[in-house]
């Protein structure tokens, strides 16, 4: 399995990062690499669109949260979109849904 | 597919409620069990959202067995999955793994099993806790050579 990451700086100074395959412990660290270069860099606004993202497990729960994590220490502002029911599905049984900033949760 | 009572009678000790495959500890056959997991709980009459919790469950215990029992080296891991309807008509689903790590290097996951409570927010030590939340039983015996696992989980339970 892979997962595909596309990096998109939009004109308002927000980064939009897409992602299209499987988040699991063989490539949440693809992704964490990805999201430490964007928080350690001078990006503060970053919006993970995880519509493609069928499935995901408890790596890629805790790199999400290690990327939550480097927004609040450095003040910025960390949204994930797109959710299947079953990736937010894995929040939920977490206990994680309240701590992320989910846009289109009800 | 909803199944039904007689056909987890069926399926219950048949070849279609049952599958079994030898993997290893490398990371990139998660995808081959976790298929697996989904034949049988679709089998079973689950649908989409429990079969995904069932497999997420399934697939934290293996991730476990690599990363803890192995310590991310090769080893041999084998999987057995099947639908079996217990004396009280109930069905259930049983998810075995054996491994042939030491006892030792699992001590950190027993630790874990024994508790799987709600943590602060932290990257990891979530896994034991969905285990938990998923899965009816989860046994495990110190073998000779290696460990015995296995999850449990009632099909039809409110998840």
């Amino acid at each position: 399995m892979k997962l595909d990451l596309s990096v998109e700086h939009k004109d308002n100074g927000a980064v939009e990062v897409k992602l299209d395959g499987d988040i699991t412990i063989q490539t949440s660290p693809q992704l964490k690499k990805a999201l430490s270069k964007l928080f350690k860099g001078q990006d503060k606004t970053i919006r993970l669109d995880l519509t493609d993202v069928k499935f995901m497990d408890t790596s890629g729960l805790a790199t999400l949260v290690e990327g939550l994590q480097w927004s609040r220490s450095g003040g910025g502002d960390f949204k994930l979109t797109g959710l299947s029911e079953n990736v937010r599905d894995v929040f939920e049984l977490a206990k994680l849904d309240g701590e992320f900033d989910i846009v289109g949760h009800e | 597919m909803n199944t039904t009572s007689e056909q987890y009678n069926n399926l219950d000790g048949s070849q279609i409620g049952k599958m079994q495959c030898q993997l290893n500890s490398y990371y990139d056959a998660e995808y081959v069990l976790r298929s697996i997991v989904y034949v049988i709980t679709t089998r079973a009459g689950m649908d989409d959202k429990h079969s995904n919790r069932v497999a997420l469950a399934v697939d934290e215990l293996y991730a476990n067995i690599a990363k803890h029992g192995y310590d991310g080296k090769p080893g041999r891991v084998e999987f057995d999955a099947r639908i079996h309807k217990e004396a009280d008509g109930q069905a259930y689903l049983y998810f075995t793994f054996r491994d042939y790590a030491d006892h030792a290097a699992h001590e950190k996951l027993k630790a874990l099993i024994n508790d799987p409570g709600e943590k602060p927010l932290t990257p990891g030590g979530r896994g034991l806790m969905m285990i938990s939340a998923v899965m009816d039983r989860l046994e495990h015996r110190a073998l000779a050579v290696g460990n015995y696992w296995c999850l449990v989980c009632r099909c039809g339970r409110n998840i």
